[in-house]
């Protein structure tokens, strides 16, 4: 087995982060349909898509929800109380510490979401539920954790030389413990509180998404009649295709570094810190976390990408209809336009990180900046031809459905029209990938290393604490997937805000804006790099502070919104009133809406 | 020359840099969309509004939540048609293609034939193959209207559903025989144009 690993370990690299990201972006395009008709139903405060349900036996139920609580139950327990005695002592009173917080958020969190259910249902089962049910005010939970977690920190912080050792012994003792309490009660309460019999489980409106996949897949496969038979299989297909190459050059990590057994990557021999310049130390060798570094990087994907025009305009062509004619012909022209903006638009990106390959494009920008910050214009251009180019609002002309009904993919049904629909949900998630490597950093963070958090303003360390290799480096696939995830969830917040351009603004805004626009970017990028590289070492300096101190912007404005976040969480209702006239007000008078038989 | 066209001068919209900008007004419209968002998903899961789905099964909410409930159809409902049979169990259709020559959509076809023993039967022609295509059908009524012996009725209450393919939705003779009215009969309300029941009308007597 291990010579077999031995052998094959390149393949089986490659096929493990292949797996990785087509398991990501083909499971995102339905989790992002589901979310953005949910975004859309809560935006115009309307129920949504909530109809499909799925009769789910109680106990299965029950044990889906609480095995797994009570597996991490159990896990904690075993780990801590049987290793404990091998960990040197502060390693087990941090770990005591983080697990004391962790029990009291999942403590009152789980509190709190109760609180929610009983005070909806009205139906309480016990003292504790009718205590939580006719409180006052639940947000009371919410502070009483935020006091809890704050006491704790307290407690752990203040201990003096006298009482040090108590302290530690009380965390390193009952933060596992407390853990372990917590997550087994909520098991059991799962267990206890989950009724018996069916429960319909509606999921929010998700199971539509499983329901448009099953209907997808046994539908009728409609050819028109007169259509290119040949032609109008291929378009799919076509379309389909970049959607699911692209993404192979994206890297969703940094490199994990390996030694070396008889100078070949031996996989048992995970390297135990990272060296901080370059990929990887002397005498080891790194499995980057892309599936493939090609030395064009990006103008791969500008290749791949282009081919997707090709299947529109096949599509809306072989269908023999003039409505996917006219949109075949618009998503031709509209992606053909933007694709020459896209394309320049990353010409001052290249200037500035030097490379085309995306893994080093993040390597710079976690040795200086993130992109946003150097080619803020690009940025901004780059986004909007990304939107262009997946034929999203405001951008959705081809498939305008007040004109041409859906455009190119009129006279397709069943599995061929899935395909295009996921093609353009994946464009989706590929292009917030784009984003998030080119501009926003990629799996970095300011302030985290490859090997620590360290926190700096130019020669003052504030912060800095150690980090296993293979923490940051998950950490890091983390924040990548995190990232992509909060870009797509955003770019599905702008088709819920814009309108559609119209077809001749969109080749009006492309042709003698945007173009112009990067065409002067590249050659202000141009100037400053030239200027900037010129200029002597004060600048240089200068320039490592400005690069520092957006490190701190990004994490003031992460900070800002978090406290937004927590601000709206705890804001009051405030409803607004329409019962001074009409319906409205003899609802008032008579306490309910007036009854009113079913009737034909 | 006319008059031309008197209208109210409506003022243009403003066009200041802002607008002109399209970024800030941009930022500002997202800004709008996710306060909403997270407002109303926040009161939703913290349970400060009702949830409109369970809301809608409560008493006194007019708007019916097809599918679990349903509002029953009128009685004069044009719904799915149906072929009544006659006592014998054949179609009371003579074929005489009267509702296909009615059908304004064109979707009845009918191949008629002879009955061999016709004339113990009173009757001689029936439809070898009685086909309608649901999907065309504009549920007008007219083949109702014009068939002159009752033989095709659309009082079976049911609406068209959604199948998966097309020819699924092209009915043949016999499941159109199949469909009864909605107390199950499938017989017709009037029989007095059946000649096996003694009401032939005059002008059909030699
Ligand atoms: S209801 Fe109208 S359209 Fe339908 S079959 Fe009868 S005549 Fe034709
Ligand atoms: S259904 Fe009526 S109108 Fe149509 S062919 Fe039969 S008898 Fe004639």
């Amino acid at each position: 087995m291990v010579k077999f690993i031995a052998e094959y370990q390149v393949l089986i690299f490659a096929l493990v982060k292949i797996l990785i990201m087509l398991g990501f972006f083909l499971n995102l395009a339905p989790v992002l349909v589901f979310v953005e008709r949910r975004q859309a139903a809560l935006i115009q405060d309307r129920v949504g898509p909530n109809r499909a349900v799925v009769k789910v036996p109680g106990f299965l139920l029950k044990g889906a929800l609480a095995t797994p609580a009570l597996l991490a139950g159990v896990a904690v327990a075993a780990l801590c109380f049987k290793f404990f005695p091998a960990n040197p002592p502060e390693t087990g009173v941090g770990r005591g510490f983080w697990m004391a917080e962790l029990a009291t958020l999942v403590l009152w969190s789980h509190a709190l979401v109760l609180a929610g259910y009983v005070r909806v249902s009205g139906d309480a089962a016990n003292p504790l539920e009718a205590a939580l049910r006719d409180m006052r005010d639940p947000r009371w939970i919410f502070y009483t954790g935020g006091f809890l977690h704050l006491a704790l920190g307290v407690l752990y912080g203040a201990s003096s030389p006298a009482n040090e050792a108590e302290v530690s012994k009380a965390f390193a003792l009952g933060g596992p413990a407390a853990l372990a309490g917590v997550l087994l009660l909520v098991a059991a309460y799962l267990g206890y509180r989950i009724p018996s019999g069916t429960v319909e489980l509606r999921a929010a409106g998700l199971l539509h998404s499983i329901a448009d996949a099953l209907k997808f897949a046994f539908k009728e496969d409609f050819v028109p009649p007169k259509a290119d038979k040949l032609l109008h299989s291929l378009g799919p297909l076509i379309s389909l295709f970049p959607a699911l190459v692209t993404y192979a050059i994206i890297p969703f990590g940094d490199a994990l570094c390996f030694g070396t057994t008889n100078g070949a990557l031996d996989v048992t021999k995970l390297a135990e810190t990272a060296s901080t310049v370059g990929a990887c130390a002397e005498g080891q060798q790194a499995v980057s976390l892309q599936i493939a570094d090609l030395n064009i990087g990006v103008l791969y994907l500008f290749a791949m990408g282009g081919t997707g025009i090709i299947g529109a305009a096949l599509a809306g062509w072989s269908s023999d209809n003039k409505w996917s004619l006219l949109g075949g012909l618009r998503a031709a022209s509209q992606m053909v336009s933007y694709e020459v903006a896209m394309g320049l638009s990353l010409v001052g990106a290249f200037m500035v990180y030097g490379t085309p390959r995306l893994g080093e494009m993040v390597r710079w920008q976690a040795e200086n900046t993130w992109g946003i910050f150097v080619q803020p214009l690009a940025f901004f251009l780059f986004f909007a031809a990304a939107i262009a180019e997946q034929k999203r609002t405001p951008f959705d002309a081809p498939e305008g459905e007040s004109e041409i009904i859906a455009g190119y993919f009129v006279e397709y049904s069943s599995f061929k029209f899935a395909m295009f629909y996921t093609g353009e949900y994946i464009e989706l998630v590929t292009s917030s990938a784009l984003l998030v490597t080119i501009f926003l950093g990629g799996w970095t963070m300011p302030f985290l290393h490859r090997d620590a958090v360290h926190v700096a303003f130019g020669d003052t360390v504030l912060l800095h604490s150690q980090m296993s290799h293979l923490v940051a480096t998950l950490l890091g696939v983390g924040i990548f997937f995190g990232k992509v995830l909060s870009m797509s969830f955003f770019q599905i917040f702008l088709r819920w805000t814009l309108p559609r351009f119209r077809y001749d603004q969109i080749m009006a805004f492309g042709w003698k804006f945007m173009l112009p626009a990067v065409i002067a970017n590249i050659v202000l990028t141009g100037l400053l790099v030239l200027g900037a590289s010129s200029a002597g070492p004060s600048v240089a300096s200068g320039l490592r502070l400005a690069a520092d101190a957006t490190g701190f912007i990004v994490i003031g404005a992460s900070a800002f919104l978090a406290v937004k976040f927590a601000r709206l969480l705890l804001s009051p209702v405030e409803r607004a009133r329409f019962t001074s006239s009409g319906v409205a007000a003899r609802v008032g008078r008579v306490g309910r809406t007036p009854e009113t038989p079913m009737q034909a | 020359m006319g008059n031309g066209i008197i209208g109210k001068p409506i003022p243009r919209p403003s066009r200041d840099a802002k607008v002109q900008a399209y970024l800030p007004s941009v930022v500002a419209g997202i800004g709008v969309t996710v306060k909403h968002f997270f407002k109303n998903t926040k009161e939703l899961a913290f349970g400060q509004r009702n949830d409109p789905v369970l809301e809608a099964f409560d008493d006194g909410v007019t708007t019916i939540s097809y599918p679990e409930q349903k509002r029953p159809y009128p009685e004069r409902f044009r719904g799915v048609h149906r072929l009544t049979l006659r006592e014998d169990g054949n179609p009371r259709c003579v074929a005489c293609l009267c509702c296909s020559t009615a059908c304004p959509a064109q979707c009845i076809h009918i191949v008629a034939g002879e009955y061999a023993d016709a004339d113990k039967k009173g009757w001689e022609k029936y439809p070898v193959s009685f086909v309608i295509d649901e999907l065309r059908c504009i549920f007008c009524g007219y083949c109702v209207e014009a068939c002159p012996c009752d033989a095709i009725r659309m009082d079976t209450g049911q609406h068209a559903v959604p199948y998966d393919s097309r020819d699924q939705f092209i009915y043949e003779r016999e499941t159109l025989m199949s469909f009864s009215d909605p107390s199950g009969r499938q017989l017709t309300e009037n029989p007095k144009d059946d000649p096996a029941r003694g009401h032939t009308p005059d002008r059909l007597k030699h």
